[in-house]
């Protein structure tokens, strides 16, 4: 901008400035009147009759954030390419029972300190290598390194003993008994093991996915084509994906009106008015609660080191206010971070925080402060500064003035693994949608044992490690995670806002999508109509 | 008997900057520009709302019964938002773009004082224009943080090499003058040169310059807060207003509206102005 700067003595100064703020108004009307057309024409029935999956086609999937190949091993904020390229060893249904994917049956004695899977046969990687035990010794090794920042690694860790029996069966030996053993199945890709480094890098990502990798431009996406070697015969009906990036969610949106892409995750709560209003499009909600916008609260700050000053933000904040203006009411407002799928969920502990500015203040009389001025830091992206500012809103009211410190997303991500956050954040955190003593022992916000907020409680650490070491979801269970909600709602070092499932915007065209637990897309039985 | 009749004497040029008043394009940029400006420096009088006063109302159209122009997803008053944002911008570029030039034109003194500080002022001005606006300002969040304060410094630096290139190509042109020549052959202190006699006429033009980085001004804030690294919210700025309206572009253009039209005026207006200027300058 500076280096085409106008001069003065040009008379097309005053051209190219009334030129370019005219041609800005007027590309903004044309390109609203372009989308206009363009979903108009996109908004044809489907023919009736027509729900026989086709073989072919290309879907474009708009994406929010771009692949991080950096964290192909963690939960990253764009994991869908992880199911589209390789496979886990067992996926869940709805009910958190496992089935059988890369793992076809398994043998977990009641001790709970070893499990014997059998492996598929005949799968191959895409370079065609065959898939053998090695490379779930090689899976579970790899999430135990440090280096790949895994959030499951405390449960990889878990397994200090591999037996092979033959290569497509072997036996994990646990030192203890954990109870999130398959969510460590549902979350493990099994990659090569002979390309990490490369995989690591974006530069080849071998698997036994559905698709093969072709590319990854930065910044633009990924460009994926049909495994004609999948395990599964006839799958997958798809010829090709496209992951785009779409940094704005305008651009985004726009995208899947035109028809330029099919399939979204990424669209925010605000623009979900506009897709609504858009006949081409359907929402699906998968009310899995695979995300859930939160407060963080960073123990070591005064006075955010007393417990009551802590409650009173979680009284302080209007869930449901939160919930229908900054996220177009796609969600649950709940002060506990379960959604009603998990064992954990109860509606007392939902609504154990309801909006009380006059609890709030109270509290903070009663901790002796009438006022407080708290940074708080929030990623850049419209729909969580609206959140960020609700928050800031709801806090003043209640004395607590909040200065926003907008923050680029990736630098938010390193701040939150670093434990290095200022007073306040707030993000959203995953965990919550499968085992429940997963969310403490491996989400970066919860970690028992290094969280983001620096809580310690010997309290908290042994109801985890009992949970965690204890597979039983029966009433003892349930006890121990009851134990657990109310530990994070009474110290409230995160304070959960609203839980939300992965909300899907699809072309009517499209069938067959779904997601595993950990937002991984299976795109297997996808197809066009 | 002869009468003495004293000679009329010629009339002073008027000075470009009240010349102006009396062309079309000087006038009507000064009303757009006096507008905006009136809008943003009256906004305590103009509404009673706080611009950043939330309600459970959600997004409302214009009309509605307290707010002419409606609300946003927050429930903010949209109106109050927009001429508090007037005020915001103004005070940013008021205050940034007379920093650069400042800043500029001491450098350009400083490069026509001695050849090796010439030499060294041009390549650090080779070097920020090298970064395009938004690549700067992108480069000095990095490093300071959002906010008001680094949005000023962002606009100041892109705008020191645009005055500083601007005066030091007008002392060139002067310095070949020949009352140079005289006040130099006259025994005149280079400084004093410098100071009372070239920089006078070599500064007319940086008048234009001054409007026409305004109006630049104006772009690259809005741009800054479109991309969420202006000023920090919930305080209103055209561009924080206008990102904000967005997600409901397609269902809700009015909330787009206010702080397009606005952007839309200023910049005209402005661009007017320089026009206007250049062409009395250039008469």
């Amino acid at each position: 901008m500076t280096a085409s700067h106008p001069s003065p003595f040009s008379a097309v100064t005053r051209r190219a400035t009334l030129r370019a703020a005219g041609a800005g108004t007027a590309l903004l009307g044309l390109g609203l009147a372009g989308c206009r057309s363009a979903v108009s024409s996109e908004g044809d029935p489907v023919p009736a009759g027509d729900a026989k999956p086709r073989r072919g086609g290309t879907l474009r999937i708009a994406i929010g954030n771009d692949f991080t190949p950096a964290l192909l091993f963690a939960q990253s904020a764009q994991s869908l390419q992880q199911g589209l390229l390789f496979n886990t060893l067992t996926r869940y249904d709805d009910r958190l029972r496992p089935q059988p994917e890369l793992a076809v049956s398994w043998t977990y004695p009641k001790d709970g300190r070893s499990i014997t899977l059998k492996l598929r046969e005949g799968v191959a990687f895409h370079d065609g290598r065959p898939f053998t035990a090695d490379d779930v010794i090689f899976a579970v090794q790899n999430l135990q390194n440090p280096v790949r920042a895994a959030q499951l690694r405390a449960t990889a860790s878990a397994v200090t003993g591999f037996e092979k029996h033959g290569d497509h069966e072997l036996t994990l030996r646990l030192t203890h008994p954990v109870a999130n053993l398959f969510d460590l199945f549902e979350f493990m890709i099994i990659t090569d093991r002979h390309t990490v480094a490369d995989a690591v890098a974006g530069r080849k990502l071998n698997g036994t996915g559905p698709f093969r990798f072709v590319k990854w431009s930065p910044g633009t996406g990924l460009d994926l084509v049909r495994n004609d070697r999948y395990w599964r015969a006839g799958r997958p009906y798809l010829d090709a994906v496209e992951l785009r990036v779409a940094g704005q969610a305008d651009a985004l949106v726009s995208s899947l009106r035109t028809g330029q892409s099919q399939l979204s995750f990424d669209v925010p709560g605000k623009s979900m008015a506009l897709v609504k209003s858009t006949p081409s499009l359907k929402i699906t909600d998968y009310s899995t609660g695979a995300g859930a916008y939160y407060v963080g609260v960073n123990t070591t700050v005064k006075p955010l080191d007393d417990k009551a000053v802590r409650q009173a933000i979680a009284w302080a904040v209007d869930r449901d206010r939160l919930l229908a203006q900054s996220l177009g009411g796609y969600g649950l407002a709940s002060a506990a971070p379960w959604p009603r799928s998990s064992p954990a969920f109860t509606e007392a502990r939902r609504t154990h925080y309801r909006h009380d500015p006059a609890k709030a203040r109270e509290l903070l009389r009663s901790a002796g402060h009438r006022s407080l001025k708290l940074p708080l830091l929030h990623s850049a992206t419209p729909g969580d500064t609206s959140i960020a500012e609700a928050v800031q809103y709801d806090l003043a009211q209640v004395g607590i003035d909040v200065t926003l410190e907008p923050t680029d997303p990736a630098t938010a991500q390193k701040k939150l693994i670093s434990q290095s956050m200022p007073a306040l954040w707030t993000l959203s955190h995953g965990f919550a949608q499968v085992h429940p003593s997963t969310l403490a022992v491996s989400a970066y916000p919860f970690n028992e044992a290094k969280n983001t907020s620096r809580f310690r409680s010997g309290t908290y650490t042994r109801i985890v490690k009992e949970a965690w070491t204890t597979p039983d979801d029966g009433p003892a269970g349930r006890a121990r995670y009851a134990r657990i909600t109310e530990i994070l709602l009474d110290e409230a070092f995160i304070i959960d806002l609203v839980v939300r499932g992965q909300v899907q915007v699809a072309s009517e065209r499209l069938r067959g999508v779904s997601l595993n637990k950990f937002s991984q897309a299976r795109l297997d039985d996808a197809y066009l109509v | 008997m002869t009468t003495y009749t004293p000679e009329k004497r010629a009339a002073r040029p008027r000075p470009p900057y009240l010349a102006l008043l009396a062309t079309w394009r000087g006038r009507i940029g000064l009303a757009l520009v006096g507008l905006v400006a009136a809008a943003g420096l009256l906004a305590p009088l103009l509404t009673g709302h706080d611009p950043t006063a939330q309600s459970g109302q959600g997004l409302l159209g214009p009309g509605a019964p307290g707010h002419p122009l409606g609300t946003d997803e927050l429930g903010r008053d949209l109106l109050s938002r927009l001429l508090y944002g007037i005020r915001t911008d103004l005070g940013l570029i008021g205050l940034a773009v007379p920093l650069g030039a400042v800043l500029g034109c001491l450098a350009a003194l400083a490069a026509a004082a001695h050849p090796a500080a010439d030499t060294v002022v041009q390549r650090v001005f080779d070097l920020v224009l090298a970064f395009p606006g938004l690549i700067l300002a992108l480069l000095v969040i990095a490093v300071a943080g959002p906010g008001w304060l680094p949005v000023v410094l962002v606009i100041a630096l892109a705008e020191i090499p645009v005055f500083g290139r601007q005066l030091r190509a007008g002392i060139l042109v002067q310095r070949g003058r020949e009352y140079v020549t005289a006040a130099r052959v006259g025994g005149t202190s280079r400084t004093r040169l410098l100071v009372r006699h070239i920089l006078p006429n070599a500064a007319e033009p940086l008048i234009v310059q001054f409007a026409v980085s305004l109006t630049v001004a104006v772009f690259l804030e809005g741009a800054m807060s479109f991309l969420g690294v202006g000023v920090r919210p919930p305080e209103p700025t055209l561009g924080n207003v206008l990102a904000q309206a967005m997600p409901y572009l397609a269902q809700s253009p009015h909330v787009a509206a206010g702080p397009l039209v606005v952007i839309t005026a200023l910049v005209a207006g402005l661009s007017l102005l320089a026009d206007a200027l250049n062409r009395e300058i250039r008469r």
